[in-house]
């Protein structure tokens, strides 16, 4: 489903604090996988997720995404590509505060121009399959660390993508809910998607519904399998 | 006589321009010569991310081009006053040799840029970059007509002296001279009516024909390139008259004055404006084969055929208006 060849990412290049996060990186994920990248801090996990999410461009290399190159598409094709293929799971919620659960949660589908209705009916389906409906008027900030996670989550899936990306995602999250996450990432895998998670808690790497780990040290893949 | 608002503002943009085309340009010839899309060089993805920059960068500066054009022909009309004998633009433009020089230059450079920013836009929404290479290729060839225009213009405001006595626009344009612009304002007014309207009649209707048929882009296209000759040239013969009500009053500047209520800024505008999206609609033609552009080139030339259309329709009415409403009767 998404295929990265020779990829390589340099923050600042040519400048004296030049840094590369990521080396000729050649990775193939398919869908219906959940795959784990693990690493030390600073080993190039979170520009890893951010190339492959299309958030980041590389500085030489190409990213496939099912057949087609996304890498040298100028950003208004890529941002069309972001919504539809890949939901984001981050480390820190990132949700809007200020605003209820609810309206998280409709955020990014409201570029799509599909009436507020059918969003919101979708939103609160969503927030009632991860047990969080009772508070979609709640504000985000009195969300307890595991309601905000499942928000997040219900975010990722509004726009129904083909592939979650999660940035340490059981990093606030105590042991019983960390689990708790792993089984639903392990369900959007069942349903057929591509599930890319960076972390480097044990807890996430010996999940059941993980199939495949990638060592990453240094910018550079160690290991695969 | 620098220091005049309009002045600063007109060399200041022209300046801005100048730099970035010229900026532009080189970047063009590194993209002509080292483009591949199918690599992912660092090179190329550094290209890729700067051509997104710069192609932006320059539709901006080239929308400020379009209408510097006018903007250059106000303040031309606007500093007549300082020039003994001048009574309008035409005066102060022939102050020293640079003035029409400027004038046409700026004239081609319109054209020009608007075509750039056609072929730019439709390029935007290709989903491989498909017109890079001709984009820039043009830009190539439109890069030493900006400088000119920036040297000429420079030259001509630099130039103006208050104490010069320059010639008034019924001496230029005067039939009986012996200039290009009097040979053209002596073009007889009764044949140039005829070619007038057959030409606008044909015009508008192979652009009907080509709204309804799909067909015929490039006929419209040259039709609608030789119009904007045939409406100036009708401006000098026979058009300008019917607002002045004097029959050897041919000046094309006139009309931009506040005593004939700016009328001469739509009537550009509109020849201009057409002239420019008729030739267009020819030019993006051949690109509806590039897979890319298949939906994109169609829609934008039919925008571009209704724009053209609505030109000629805006300008048909001025002008016949003019001449039922004018006191002048024309035999």
């Amino acid at each position: 489903m998404i295929e990265l060849f020779e990829a390589r990412k340099v923050y600042h290049a040519g400048e004296p604090n030049e840094f590369v996060a990521l080396q000729g990186i050649t990775l193939k994920l398919n869908a219906r996988e959940m795959t784990v990248i693990q690493g030390p801090s600073g080993s190039g996990k979170t520009t890893l997720l951010s190339l492959i999410g299309g958030m980041v461009r590389p500085t030489s290399g190409r990213i496939y995404l099912l057949g087609r190159e996304i890498t040298s598409l100028p950003e208004r094709f890529l941002t069309e590509i972001r919504r539809r293929t890949f939901g984001f799971i981050f480390q820190h919620f990132n949700l809007v505060r200020g605003v209820s659960a609810l309206e998280n949660v409709m955020l990014p589908a409201f570029p799509t121009g599909e009436s507020r209705a059918a969003l919101k009916k979708r939103a609160l389906s969503l927030l009632g399959l991860f047990d969080v409906a009772s508070k979609a008027a709640a504000r985000v900030e009195h969300l307890s660390g595991g309601e905000a996670q499942r928000v997040t989550i219900a975010r990722a899936l509004i726009n129904n993508p083909d592939a979650v990306i999660a940035d340490e995602p059981t990093a606030h999250l105590d042991t019983r809910l960390s689990c708790e996450l792993m089984e639903m990432l392990g369900r959007l895998k069942a349903e057929g998607k591509a599930v890319l998670i960076a972390s480097h808690d044990p807890l996430v790497a010996e999940a059941p519904a993980v199939d495949r780990i990638v060592q990453l040290r240094d910018g550079r893949i160690e290991g695969d399998g | 006589m620098i220091f005049h608002p309009l002045i600063i503002a007109l060399l200041g943009a022209s300046l801005l321009v100048c730099f970035l085309v010229l900026y532009a340009a080189a970047f063009g010839s590194q993209i002509l010569r080292r483009w591949d899309l199918k690599s992912g060089s660092e090179l190329q993805l550094a290209l890729e991310r700067k051509t997104y920059l710069i192609s932006t960068l320059l539709s901006y500066l080239f929308a400020l081009e379009l209408l510097s054009l006018f903007l250059f022909i106000f303040t031309a009309d606007r500093i007549h006053p300082f020039f003994i004998g001048a009574m309008c633009a035409a005066g102060s433009l022939d102050v020293n040799g640079f003035g029409t020089a400027t004038l046409l230059v700026k004239i081609a450079s319109f054209l020009l840029a608007g075509l750039w920013l056609i072929l730019n836009a439709v390029d935007n929404r290709g989903i491989d970059y498909p017109l890079i290479r001709t984009k820039y290729a043009f830009l190539l060839g439109i890069a030493p007509l900006v400088l000119a225009e920036t040297v000429f213009q420079a030259l001509y405001f630099l130039r103006l002296k208050p104490d010069i006595t320059t010639s008034c626009c019924s001496t230029l344009f005067d039939s009986s001279g012996g200039t290009i612009a009097s040979s053209l304002a002596a073009l007889p007014a009764q044949p140039m009516k005829v070619v007038f309207f057959v030409s606008l009649i044909l015009t508008a209707a192979a652009g009907i024909l080509f709204l309804i048929k799909r067909r015929g882009a490039g006929l419209f296209a040259v039709l609608s390139g030789s119009h904007l000759v045939v409406s100036v040239l009708s401006i000098l013969s026979f058009i300008s008259v019917y607002f002045y009500e004097l029959p050897t009053h041919h000046c094309p500047f006139c009309i931009l004055q506040k005593g004939y209520g700016y009328i001469g800024y739509p009537i550009y505008i509109a020849v201009l404006g057409a002239g420019l999206c008729g030739l267009a609609v020819g030019i993006l033609a051949p690109f509806r084969k590039v897979p890319s552009l298949s939906e994109v080139v169609p829609a934008a030339q039919r925008k571009l055929a209704l724009t053209a259309l609505i030109g000629l329709v805006v300008f048909a009415v001025i002008v016949v208006h003019r001449m039922i409403v004018s006191n002048l009767i024309l035999r």
